[in-house]
């Protein structure tokens, strides 16, 4: 008794194309006469080496074509290797779809009898076992009917059960449980994990890598014919799976360059690569439109852009936490990347104090050390009510007699002012319309039921969902309008609504950030990713340490030093990168003007942060862009 | 020697099989057929009705007893026919199963073939009928039929074993063999009596190279004529089945690993 119950040694197998098509005379004596019979050689396997122990469950993958079949086949004997040595010991029971064979004139009944003796059964052993086989099968009331009036599932069935009557040596399935329904499909499984634990040898040939990964140790990966990586099942499917998508995305690419050669009209000329335009680009080249998206700046993704720095992602355009209630939007944006479990819980500092946020009993405790809910309420109610304030006039008064004077001094007063750039008193009271106060120990600031920070960053995320898409990037829309008026069908403007029109009511404003971002050789600088300074005299409104983002990274690979981005906040000058629309009457009638003007506008859609002058958190957004493209093509909602 | 005994074993192996297939085929021929076996008698009988009328009238010469005449000789070519055409195409027949599974290839063909000469072997019962209705004598020789089927047979096993293998590479063989086959049943002397109304060519020619006109001649000494056959046929008859056995096995054994390249 060998180790192995198989052993294939340097197997090649050969096929000769030429004389394989080659099925009549005529052609025979044509190609005879031509000298082209043994030409055309094709090596189905090459240098296929391979030793399997008894008991060990094998994969097979590989695209179509790659020799899967080719070689378990060689190894059941039903092909002979050209060069090279198989070794089988013990017998095999191939897995067949029963009444591919046979007979599909034949009854149920009389073809388990012939599958069973193809495999080698005798008659009396088929007899003993028959009402096990057709209780395994589960097919009894058809047992007399003909099977060719049975579906491929129940064939398949029925192959299963003849095939594995008794534990085989070695069984070898190939593809055929893959029509089966849920239910048999796990029967099967479960008897395959059975046989493995009774010591049977399993090949197994699917496509379906999940079903690989569950039931085989080791996988062998093929790919014309030759071996391309064998080993522990998750190491080779992973990295067949990334080649498989590397492919796609490759092949899409050369069919979109040959439309690009082609000079065919776009469909859709997305302006900005932000999140807004790459999803609606994504969802249209899903639905067979062509999309090429153009952005000033020369990276993708807008203003959640994140760039990797020393293997640190850095959120350039300031902190993006996302966060949204929308299982939805959440899954679609956990497909195009992982997420990590971040959750964003803020420190504010004032002078020498730290306090949590948001306001919850974490921050009143430090304000007044007071632990019981009832007693923050009621000092914050006694504190409002001193003040006597009936009807706000402005910023200030608005927040005294939302939070009282103790929480307003130490925590918005002054990151308020450093914000807008003006006193309180001087700024209109409907910019705080609600402070919402937590009593409890809960310092997660968002309420939203899915949180979290894609790993790797943004950036990728955006490039995935561009991946089928044309990109330009430092690509002017109006520069590029003007030289190729004609190379698309309709705009996409995610671009300041204003500018489009050339300003001709006057500029909308924007609250807008500058990031004055530095390394610093500290391993971790303030121990949070955020920390807001809400006092007047610190000239930045916050610090955002990048690495606290995504802790795994820093876990798995601890870097000392770090990058950290403070925020100064900035009036708003033609010119410079918007941030956050100014929605107060002013802007909000001008905006209303545009609208209007953008209503006239045939062909071109105004979307995103800037196209619709709103305040978009990242769920928001995809929401909008996937209303849009319902919009464009009558689709129904997404949800 | 070893290799011998190993076939053998396989062969033994796989008799379930080789029976089972056999039983198929009987199965399904008359299968959704109103009168089934009925037919295996009824066919002959019809076609040597026809065959009578056609010949009795057209023909100048006078057979006696023409319908057992025919059908004694008509009878071993059908098999002839119908059993090497079935082996001719059974290993393609089955590609399906041959490229999923390890089965000895010549399973299929020796399968058709003896399903085909237990057909033969129920048809007979037509013989039988027509012999009583036209009160032709039953001859003492007629227990000795069983070893002219015999030999038939062994040679059908070879032709067909050498015509499937054939087959897999050239699927004309098929069309061909069809009119080999037509030419076949008119050098035999089945419809006809060969006698001195032939050239001496054709005799010799029929002698020489027609393995069929030896078994037809011994089945005909023992049905019709009622004595043995002459050592010539006889022996002739075994050698001949031998040497197309011998064929038949070697030119499958030497392709049947590139069959599944054609299949």
């Amino acid at each position: 008794m060998g180790k192995y119950a198989i052993e294939v040694e340097n197997v090649k197998i050969r096929f000769n194309l030429a004389s394989e098509n080659v099925d009549n005379l005529k052609e025979y004596a044509i190609k005879l006469v031509k000298h082209e019979l043994m030409f055309q050689e094709f090596l189905a396997l090459q240098d296929i080496s391979l030793k399997i122990k008894k008991g060990e469950s094998w994969g097979f993958i590989g695209v179509n074509g790659s020799g899967k079949s080719t070689l378990l086949k060689t190894i059941s004997g039903i092909l002979q290797p050209y060069e090279g040595t198989v070794k089988v010991e013990g017998r095999i029971a191939p897995l067949i779809e029963l009444g591919a064979g046979v007979d599909p004139n034949l009854t149920a009944r009389e073809n388990i009898y012939l599958n069973g003796l193809v495999l080698g059964h005798s008659k009396e052993f088929m007899e003993k076992h028959f009402d096990e086989i057709v209780e395994f099968s589960n097919l009894e009331e058809f047992l007399d009917s003909p099977l060719k009036n049975f579906s491929s599932g129940m064939k398949a069935r029925l192959g299963f059960a003849v095939a594995t009557v008794v534990n085989p040596d070695i069984l070898v399935v190939d593809e055929v449980l893959e029509v089966g329904d849920m239910r048999f499909r796990r029967k099967c499984n479960e008897r395959m994990q059975q046989m493995l634990a009774g010591g049977t040898t399993l090949l197994y040939v699917s496509h379906n890598i999940e079903s690989v990964q569950s039931l085989c140790e080791n996988v062998v990966w093929l790919d014309r014919g030759k071996i391309r990586m064998m080993g522990p099942a998750d190491e080779v499917c992973e990295a067949y799976k990334e080649e498989q998508e590397e492919q796609t995305v490759k092949r899409k690419e050369e069919k979109r360059a040959r439309w690009r050669e082609k000079g065919k009209k776009y469909d859709y000329l997305v302006v900005g690569a932000g999140l807004f335009g790459a999803v609606f680009a994504k969802e249209m080249a899903k639905r067979g439109r062509r999309c090429l998206v153009i952005d000033r700046r020369n990276h993708i993704a807008g203003n959640i852009y994140t760039e990797n720095l020393d293997g640190i992602q850095v959120h350039k355009y300031g902190a993006h936490i996302f966060h949204t209630s929308n299982e939805k939007i959440w899954k679609y944006v956990n497909r195009q990347a992982e997420f990590n479990n971040y959750i964003n819980s803020p420190v504010a500092r004032y002078k020498d104090e730290l306090y949590n946020l948001p306001f919850n009993m974490n921050t009143f405790y430090g304000l007044w050390g007071l632990k019981k809910p009832q007693e923050v309420k009621d000092r914050i109610a006694a504190q409002i009510a001193d003040l006597g304030i009936t009807e706000p006039k402005n910023l200030e008064e608005q927040a005294l007699s939302l939070v009282g004077p103790d929480v307003y001094e130490k925590l918005i007063k002054g990151y308020t002012e450093k914000q807008w750039g003006r006193d309180c008193r001087d700024l209109p009271s409907f910019i705080i319309r609600r402070l919402p106060l937590r009593f409890t120990y809960d310092n997660n600031y968002f309420n939203d039921r899915y949180q979290g920070i894609p790993m790797g960053g943004y950036t990728k995320i955006v490039q995935k969902l561009l991946s089928n898409v044309d990109v330009m990037l430092e690509t002017d829309f109006f520069e590029y309008r003007k030289e190729h008026p004609d190379s698309f069908k309709k705009v996409m403007y995610t671009g300041m609504i204003d500018e489009y029109f050339d300003f001709c009511y006057g500029h909308l404003e924007y609250r807008t950030v500058r990031f004055e971002t530095e390394r610093v050789e500290e391993a971790n600088y303030q121990g949070n990713a955020v920390v807001n300074y809400t006092e007047r005299e610190v000239p930045y409104t916050r610090i955002i340490e990048h690495k606290h983002f995504e802790p795994e990274e820093e876990r798995k690979n601890p870097k000392d030093y770090s990058y950290i981005s403070r925020e100064y906040s900035t009036e708003w000058k033609p010119g410079i990168d918007p941030y956050y629309p100014v929605n107060d009457e002013k802007n909000n009638a001008l905006y209303e003007k545009y609208r209007a003007l953008a209503d006239q506008e045939k062909n071109v859609i105004f979307g995103g942060r800037l196209g619709a002058y709103r305040y978009y958190d990242m769920d928001k957004v995809i929401a909008a862009a996937f209303e849009t493209v319902a919009k464009e093509l009558n689709l129904r909602p997404w949800w | 020697m070893d290799l011998l005994r190993y076939r053998i074993r396989t062969l033994f192996k796989y008799k379930d099989l080789i029976q089972e297939l056999v039983a198929r085929d009987l199965r399904l021929k008359y299968r959704r057929s109103f009168l089934g076996y009925v037919w295996s008698v009824l066919n002959p009988l019809l076609t040597m009705i026809v065959l009578t009328i056609v010949f009795t009238n057209l023909l100048g010469k006078k057979i006696e007893n023409y319908p057992v005449y025919l059908l004694s000789g008509r009878m071993l070519y059908d098999f002839l026919k119908i059993s090497t055409t079935e082996a001719m195409k059974s290993v393609i027949n089955n590609s399906p199963l041959l490229r999923k599974v390890y089965v000895p290839k010549y399973i299929f063909t020796l399968a058709k073939v003896t399903s085909c000469m237990v057909d033969m072997v129920l048809s007979l019962g037509a013989l039988f009928i027509v012999m009583v209705v036209t009160g032709a004598k039953f001859h003492v020789t007629l227990l000795l039929l069983p070893f002219v089927i015999l030999q038939l047979y062994i040679f059908c096993c070879g032709l067909g074993f050498f015509l499937a293998q054939l087959n897999v590479f050239f699927r004309d063989v098929q069309h061909i063999y069809g009119a080999v086959l037509t030419a076949w049943l008119y050098c035999t002397p089945i419809i006809y009596q060969l006698d001195e109304r032939f050239p001496r060519w054709f005799h010799i020619f029929v002698k020489g190279f027609n393995p069929l006109y030896y078994y037809v001649a011994q089945s005909r000494d023992l049905i019709y004529y009622g004595r043995f056959p002459g050592p010539r046929v006889f022996w002739g008859g075994w050698v001949i089945a031998f040497i197309m056995l011998v064929i038949g096995v070697w030119s499958f054994q030497r392709s049947k690993d590139k069959f599944i390249l054609y299949i």
